[in-house]
């Protein structure tokens, strides 16, 4: 796959997934995730929703005690609220029910290293990412 | 206390001594104080409000009571209870051997009461005034008095209560005693405002005027509403103007409540802003450009700028942990009474959620009428 097919295809595969929940930011962060993770791994075929999910309710020992999970903060169901450490109240990450989530690259930017350092005591990988954000426009 | 009347006594004149006025301000006198003394003392702190009001309106009181006391009927005047130390002294003597000293109105030792009492509660509204200005920047002279003063009055405001009580007792002793010894029931002629006629009244009894009352009663309202209105145009000390900084809401309030930056002084919030890759075990790092521009702007609306009661308070750190609000004394001292579950239930979610309990904590001033407990659901 020639690196721009490969972005038609990821870009097509996130459009399809959920046709209603298209933007042309979030579209992008993934297609430029898509890009990364090819550089990274050269197998890679495409985003997973099932591995967004699988890595949204796994439980790492690698990060901080208190945080094992995704889940620990955002709940485990995504389409409800989850709470911060604190006791704050963090809105939905599915898409549909916040369609704004992830159209803020500078957000992702912040909040995937903070986070991801957090739970598996490592920065997330781009398909990681990837997966993830693609679990979350299905919901 | 009932005395017992014989039927000579029932037959016996009586006097209007007490005009409606004066009854009227001495009950409304009562269910104020009453009113104060509940609120500051056993009420939770959030009916701080109720507590000023009665302050508010024992101060009107005092002012209706003083222009009464020179143009009401005969026994409310002062002159008609003006008596000099002597004769005080003379009728406090004979109390002790339970030997009354009938008056018509005020007697020598009821009138050194009255005056004991009318000099308390002015000392202690005048210090709560300057404790609501001086802590809480409310009211008329938080434009003129600074946390020290608030302070200072404060030191006088409780011991000046707890006296009050002290004579409050005294004075409702006074008059069961002397309810006895002039076989007559004062609580009653302080309801009907009549006394049997004992002894003779003097001829020239002057009646209440009107007109110069009312007239005292509105240059007092306009000197005392233009003056209010003239201070509360002051700034209060101490406090400013905080422009909206939406960088430091979104990143700062992510995770829980945006602090004031007055809850804390610089060098706190600059260990902060250094130490954000790993705060209280958080990841909460930001671009270094945008750390930097919350620093500056922390440190220079940091505790020191201000002159609140929080922010004086919270100055005083705990050396073992000075970047946490929650850890210093006055902050566990003021919630030490709050179980753990109030700060674990869902609706406040933890002790960095001020704004869960305090409604004005965007404001940094936390007065005390401003505090809510969420409904305890969810514990
Ligand atoms: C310690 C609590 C915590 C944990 C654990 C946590 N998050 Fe978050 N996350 C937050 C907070 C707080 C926000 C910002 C709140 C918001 O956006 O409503 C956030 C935001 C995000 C965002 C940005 C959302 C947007 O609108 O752009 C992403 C992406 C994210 N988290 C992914 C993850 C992933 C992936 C994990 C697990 C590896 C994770 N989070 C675990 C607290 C947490
Ligand atoms: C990723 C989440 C997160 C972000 C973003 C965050 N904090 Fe915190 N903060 C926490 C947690 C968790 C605690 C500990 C709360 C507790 O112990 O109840 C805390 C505690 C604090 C405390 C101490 C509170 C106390 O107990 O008195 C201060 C002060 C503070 N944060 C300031 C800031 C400032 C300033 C920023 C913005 C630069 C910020 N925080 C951003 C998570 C965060
Ligand atoms: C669970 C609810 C709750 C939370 C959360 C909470 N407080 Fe309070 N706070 C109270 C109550 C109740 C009082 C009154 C205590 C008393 O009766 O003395 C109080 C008193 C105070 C006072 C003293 C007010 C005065 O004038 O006497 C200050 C200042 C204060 N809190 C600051 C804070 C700060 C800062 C935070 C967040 C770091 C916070 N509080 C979080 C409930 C809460």
């Amino acid at each position: 796959m020639t690196p721009t097919k490969f972005l038609l295809t990821a870009l097509m595969s996130a459009t399809l997934a959920s046709p209603a929940l298209t933007n042309p930011v979030r579209d992008g962060q993934l297609a430029g995730l898509a890009a990364q993770a090819k550089k990274e791994d050269a197998g890679f075929a495409g985003f997973s929703a099932e591995r967004g999910r699988a890595l949204y309710q796994a439980r790492f020992a690698t990060g901080k005690a208190e945080t094992p999970s995704c889940t620990t903060c955002h709940g485990t169901d995504p389409k409800g609220k989850g709470q911060t450490k604190a006791g704050k109240e963090i809105g939905p990450m599915a898409v549909s029910q916040n369609p704004a989530r992830y159209t803020d690259p500078a957000e992702l930017e912040k909040w995937f290293p903070r986070n991801c350092n957090q739970v598996l005591g490592r920065e997330c990988t781009a398909r990681e990412k990837g997966d993830f954000l693609t679990f979350m426009i299905s919901q | 206390m009932e005395s017992p009347r014989t039927p000579l006594d029932s037959a016996a004149p009586t006097l209007t001594v007490w005009d409606l006025p004066v009854r009227l301000f001495h009950w409304l006198l009562v269910g104020a104080v009453a009113t104060a003394m509940i609120t500051g003392w056993l009420a939770p702190q959030w009916w701080m409000g109720a507590h000023l009001w009665s302050g508010y309106q024992v101060l009107a009181l005092i002012g209706f009571r003083l222009i009464w006391g020179f143009w009401g009927s005969e026994y409310s005047r002062f002159a008609s209870f003006a008596y000099g130390p002597g004769e005080t002294f003379a009728h406090l003597r004979a109390l002790v051997f339970l030997k009354s000293r009938h008056a018509i109105g005020h007697s020598p030792a009821g009138a050194a009461m009255i005056w004991a009492l009318a000099l308390l509660l002015a000392g202690l509204v005048a210090s709560g005034l300057v404790m609501a200005g001086g802590e809480e920047k409310q009211g008329p002279l938080a434009g003129i008095a600074s946390y020290q003063w608030g302070m200072a009055a404060k030191a006088l405001h409780g011991p000046l209560a707890l006296m009050l009580l002290g004579l409050i007792a005294g004075h409702v002793l006074g008059v069961l005693i002397e309810s006895r010894l002039v076989r007559e029931n004062l609580v009653l002629a302080m309801i009907t405002g009549k006394k049997r006629l004992t002894l003779s009244p003097p001829e020239n009894i002057r009646s209440a005027r009107p007109l110069p009352t009312l007239l005292a009663l509105a240059v007092m309202a306009v000197l005392g509403a233009g003056s209010l209105a003239a201070l509360a145009r002051l700034p209060p000390t101490g406090i400013y103007e905080l422009a909206a900084n939406p960088v430091y809401a979104k990143e700062c309030g992510a995770c829980h409540h945006a602090f004031h930056p007055s809850l804390l002084p610089a060098s706190s919030w600059q260990g902060v802003m250094a130490g954000l890759a790993d705060h209280f075990g958080e990841d909460a790092s930001l671009p270094k450009a945008q750390a930097e521009a919350i620093a500056v702007w922390l440190i220079a609306n940091a505790a020191e700028r201000w002159d609140t009661e929080a922010a004086n308070r919270f100055r005083t750190l705990d050396p073992a942990q000075p970047l946490r609000i929650t850890a210093t004394p006055y902050w566990t001292r003021k919630h030490r009474d709050l179980p753990k579950a109030r700060f674990a239930q869902k609706a406040v979610g933890g002790p960095a959620n001020c704004n869960a309990c305090h409604r004005d904590a965007a404001t940094g001033l936390y007065a005390d009428q401003e505090i809510r407990l969420p409904k305890e659901t969810n514990l």
